[in-house]
């Protein structure tokens, strides 16, 4: 994780401060629209919301009230009520800020607006490397010289990542932004007040086991991840290795068994043997709802440079023996291909274990090719 | 010189941030492995002075400071390299005040995940030309047989012999994913051939050396041949490679492989493993990518076995390999105590040859003494002023506390240890242990700007008392004859700055009143010091190693259990029975009165 999208109200308060005068609605807390024009929208990171119809403008309270309620039957829960601004198109401006190597490049257009992406050739780029740019860059591009530097202040101070306002209207110098979309460097959550892991934007609604292994992952320094792909999949992934696993996953895909892949996910950086147990664990249960015919775990990574084989296949085998019967009798195999620090004992272990449950696929080290396990595995539920 | 020339000619001493010794510890075995002394100078760590790590079959001390400024200047020469193995909410800064620390360093390697962005870009703006950082993220930088710095190539020796470690090569291996180098310099042992360097980009955003910056190093290195590079979907730093194989800059063969092509199986773009490996542009995925690659010359086969397959193809290794038992390695096992020796067994002290005494070194006790508890030999006037220190403070009368215990308790009837001990236990800040306090007061002062004057009030203020000044006796106007006769010594220095402080600080006291005057404690300390630093040119490090062992209370100590040890034959040989305090010696508060 490390770059998140947060909530259009949150991005706001973080850019103009005390003076955006937006309120945050969330379902099944009393929503309700005080006096005045607004303009009501759903705040949930959804692109082109007035194409999908998501956006109220300038209607009487019961109507917005309406129109948000018939969101929360499409399964949104949050809301941003802004105030009405009355402008012309023309007055519309496109402005992107984005983190790169050489600094902050920014992208802007005087007009255009909404319809960027009709016109991509409008945009103009710029590169601020440092704040001794930002003068000459106002100028060229005619932007106020204030805001622009207020906003690559903000942008450097709150650990931003990206920045879209689209439109950003400009009216007798004052400076509006209409809609807002920010990536927040989640790598700042320790150095920032301004925004928490409240305001991220969850992007769909995630697999139970997934939200477990996050929360797992949130308690050590090692990296735990996992996808769940098709809950009734037959090939299922324990892969180690950021690098590692990509590879291995590659192969289903050119061998023609992507579709059948049930998740995707790794684990590395050295978890110990309870945390590795925990992850197991996840995939193991997955494993046993799936109602593929065939099914086959692919336990497999390349050569570890210091997680410790035998201490993370101590963690496989506790969470197998759990299921060993269930497994059994679903006649699942077992493929492993795996090296690094104590890679002959843990590959001894895992072997044993193994044969004595009858679910032995196959078991490799790093004398074997990476993609082994998964060929062999592929073969299996092709059978 | 390259970076990596320089490498190869030796400049591999590292400094390493952070606690990781199972890192550390390979490092070591990798330098053992390749016949070289070991790399790591030190550690900054804040709980400990010393870590103990094995050497080969050997233990061996690394020495920790609490921050890169304590590092001492015997050891600064040798650090060229910096392992960063903090989080990532601290890398940035430790890494800037290493650099700041030792300028002329050749780079570093940065462990964490998730350092912020800002920091990173940071970090490639100041330091990202002048040196070569492996990382954010990633496992580090590997110059077989010369370097290994991180957990690149694995932290086993089983691991480190597999891959060919300790023999230099020619082919480069490059990769963004910790993971996937090492299994590229297994397969590339495995193929025949051996590495000249790799170096792991890391997985994040905006590496410091980046994807071009290692591959022009590959370019410019006379020993490398051909490139291994393991690339994921995500980002467009091949498209650097495609720039420089378009312009011509980079001529030597380059094999490539670019994970990802399964992110074709989903509706959607995912998020793979590293913070990169994620399509978000157009020309992102695996295959543009590898398309690219392929078309602008470079060798990019389809699947993972065709590309090891083609590894075969690179240019030949020369190959040297030295067999090693890496059994020594396995069968080790940890001390649990470490010291070192203190007295030279094999060396017998000859005191009579001939039938005659053979003249010995003058105050040669005093000298041994020195030697054993600082492990080293020392000066005449060392000697000789320590000499002086052990007969003044031999004994002095049995009306002090420690006499007068070891007295009590062998009239209790106990044995010589019993009493000697009950005599030694009272040893402490009102008697006897106030000579390591004014040590340390008198180093605290000397090595800081403060004036005597405001070095009083801040202890005044602190609610301490100042050891090494005071007496009952003494004052200003009847002076410590013993004081003066210690004070002697300061003629046979150049200079004397602690001794020099301690009289400012009497200065400042007998100025509220006449009985705070340098007492015997406080000169003895101050003189010691400025005799220890000039006549045994001990540095401030040195000396504060000595107050922090508290070596100045032995001075103390040793004489005065003599003192003790007469005092306990006198009862003995005495023999009055068990000791009672006459009533009129003792007080006894009225309860009943004092409540009226």
């Amino acid at each position: 994780m490390s770059r998140v999208k947060i909530s259009e109200y949150r991005a706001k308060k973080i850019l103009v401060g005390d003076a955006y005068k937006g309120i945050q609605l969330r379902s099944g807390s009393g929503m309700q629209i005080p006096k005045g024009e607004w303009v009501a929208k759903v705040d949930q990171g959804v692109k082109k919301r007035f194409k999908q119809g998501l956006v109220s403008v300038n209607k009487p309270a019961d109507e917005m009230l309406v129109a948000i309620r018939s969101w929360e039957e499409r399964g949104f829960s949050q809301f941003l009520l802004e105030p009405f601004l009355v402008h012309d198109a023309s007055e519309e401006q496109y402005f992107a800020l984005e983190r790169v190597r050489e600094g902050i490049r920014m992208l802007h257009t005087k007009d255009g607006g909404v319809d960027i992406e009709a016109h991509p050739e409008a945009v103009q780029t710029y590169v601020i490397k440092s704040d001794a740019d930002i003068t000459s860059i106002a100028a060229q591009s005619g932007l106020p010289e204030t805001f622009l530097r207020t906003v690559v202040d903000s942008f450097n101070n709150n650990f931003l990542a990206f920045l879209e306002i689209n439109p950003l209207v400009i009216k007798d110098g004052e400076v509006h932004l209409l809609d807002a979309a920010v990536l927040v460097d989640s790598a700042g959550s320790f150095f920032v007040h301004s925004w928490g892991e409240d305001d991220f934007i969850k992007a769909k609604a995630k697999h139970a086991a997934e939200e477990r292994v996050e929360a797992l992952a949130a308690t050590t320094p090692a990296s735990l991840k996992l996808s769940v792909i098709d809950p009734n999949g037959a090939l299922f992934f324990l892969l180690s290795g950021g690098g590692g696993s990509i590879v291995i996953a590659d192969e289903a895909e050119l061998e023609g068994a992507g579709k059948r892949m049930a998740n995707y996910g790794e684990y590395s950086g050295g978890p110990t043997r309870e945390e590795t147990y925990l992850y197991a664990k996840e995939i193991i249960s997955l494993m046993q709802a799936s109602k593929s015919q065939k099914k086959a775990l692919v336990i497999a990574g390349g050569v570890a440079n210091f997680t410790d084989v035998k201490k993370t296949f101590l963690g496989i085998i506790d969470a197998l023996q759990e299921s060993a019967d269930a497994l059994r009798s679903a006649s699942v195999k077992v493929f492993v291909r795996r090296g690094g620090p104590n890679e002959a004992q843990g590959l001894t272990l895992m072997q044993a274990f193994l044969e004595k449950e009858q679910l032995l696929g196959s078991v490799h080290g790093s004398d074997a090719v990476i993609t082994t396990a998964v060929e062999e595995a592929i073969a299996y539920i092709n059978v | 010189m390259t970076t990596l020339e320089r490498i190869r000619n030796g400049e591999t001493g590292i400094l390493v941030i952070g606690n990781h010794p199972g890192i550390v510890q390979s490092i070591l075995d990798f330098d053992h492995l390749a016949g070289k002394p070991a790399s790591i100078v030190c550690i900054i760590a804040s709980t400990r002075k010393a870590q103990k790590f094995f050497f080969g079959p050997k233990e061996i001390l690394i020495p920790c400071y609490r921050s890169v400024a304590d590092v001492p200047q015997k050891d600064t020469s040798r650090v060229k390299w910096m392992l960063n193995m903090q989080s990532g909410r601290r890398v940035y800064e430790s890494t800037v005040v290493f650099f700041q620390r030792f300028p002329e360093a050749l780079g570093g390697h940065l462990f964490a995940e998730n350092i912020p962005e800002i920091h990173a870009t940071e970090l490639v703006k100041t330091h990202g030309q002048k040196y070569v950082i492996a990382g954010p993220s990633g496992v580090g930088l590997l110059v077989p047989g010369h370097m290994k710095l991180g957990a690149i190539g694995g932290i086993g020796a089983a691991q480190l012999v597999q891959g060919k470690l300790t023999t230099p090569g020619n082919i480069a291996v490059v990769s963004t994913s910790g993971g996937m180098t090492n299994e590229l310099i297994t397969a590339v042992a495995g193929a025949g051939k051996r590495v000249s360097f790799s170096l792991c980009i890391g997985g994040d955003r905006f590496p410091v050396t980046s994807l071009s910056d290692v591959l022009l190093m590959a370019q410019n290195d006379a020993n490398t041949e051909g490139i291994v590079y393991f690339g994921e979907l995500g980002g467009v730093d091949e498209y650097e490679i495609v720039e420089l194989l378009k312009q011509g800059k980079l001529t030597k063969p380059i094999l490539c492989y670019i994970a990802g092509v399964i992110d074709e199986a989903f509706d959607e773009h995912m998020q793979f493993g590293h913070a990169k490996a994620l399509v978000a542009h157009l020309g992102e995925s695996a295959r543009e990518k590898r398309e690219a690659l392929a078309s602008a010359g470079a060798i990019a086969p389809e699947t993972f076995p065709q590309f090891l397959a083609a590894m075969r193809g690179l240019p030949e290794s020369p190959r040297g390999d030295t067999v090693s038992d890496i059994n020594v390695y396995m069968q080790r096992a940890s001390s649990i105590l470490s010291t070192r020796h203190i007295v030279d067994l094999d060396a017998v002290p000859e005191f009579v040859k001939n039938g005659a005494l053979v003249p010995q070194e003058q105050n040669g006790f005093a000298a041994a003494t020195l030697k054993a508890l600082i492990g080293r030999d020392v000066s005449d006037v060392t000697a000789a002023f320590v000499e002086n220190i052990f007969e003044l403070l031999m004994d002095h009368g049995g009306h002090v506390s420690g006499a007068v215990n070891t007295m009590i308790t062998a009239r209790a009837g106990k044995d010589m240890v019993s009493s000697l001990a009950a005599g030694l236990l009272t040893i402490g800040p009102r008697f006897g242990g106030a000579v390591n306090e004014a040590a340390r007061a008198w180093y605290e002062g000397a090595a800081s700007k403060v004036s005597a004057k405001e070095f009083v009030e801040n202890k005044t203020k602190e609610g301490k008392l100042l050891a090494g000044i005071g007496h009952r006796k003494y004052r200003v106007g009847i002076p410590d004859p013993r004081v003066a006769a210690l004070a002697e010594f300061t003629k046979l220095l150049s200079a004397h700055p602690h001794y020099d402080f301690a009289r400012a600080i009497e200065g400042v006291t007998t100025g509220k009143n006449g009985n705070l005057i340098l007492n015997v404690d406080g000169v003895m300390a101050a003189v010691l010091l400025d005799i220890l630093a000039e006549k045994e040119e001990m540095d401030t490090a040195a000396l504060r190693e000595l107050v922090d062992t508290e070596f100045f209370n032995a001075l103390f100590i040793i004489p005065r259990s003599v003192g003790f040890i007469a005092h306990f034959m006198e009862q003995k040989k005495n023999d009055e029975g068990l000791f009672r305090l006459p009533d009129e010696l003792l007080f006894e508060r009225d309860e009943d009165r004092d409540a009226e």
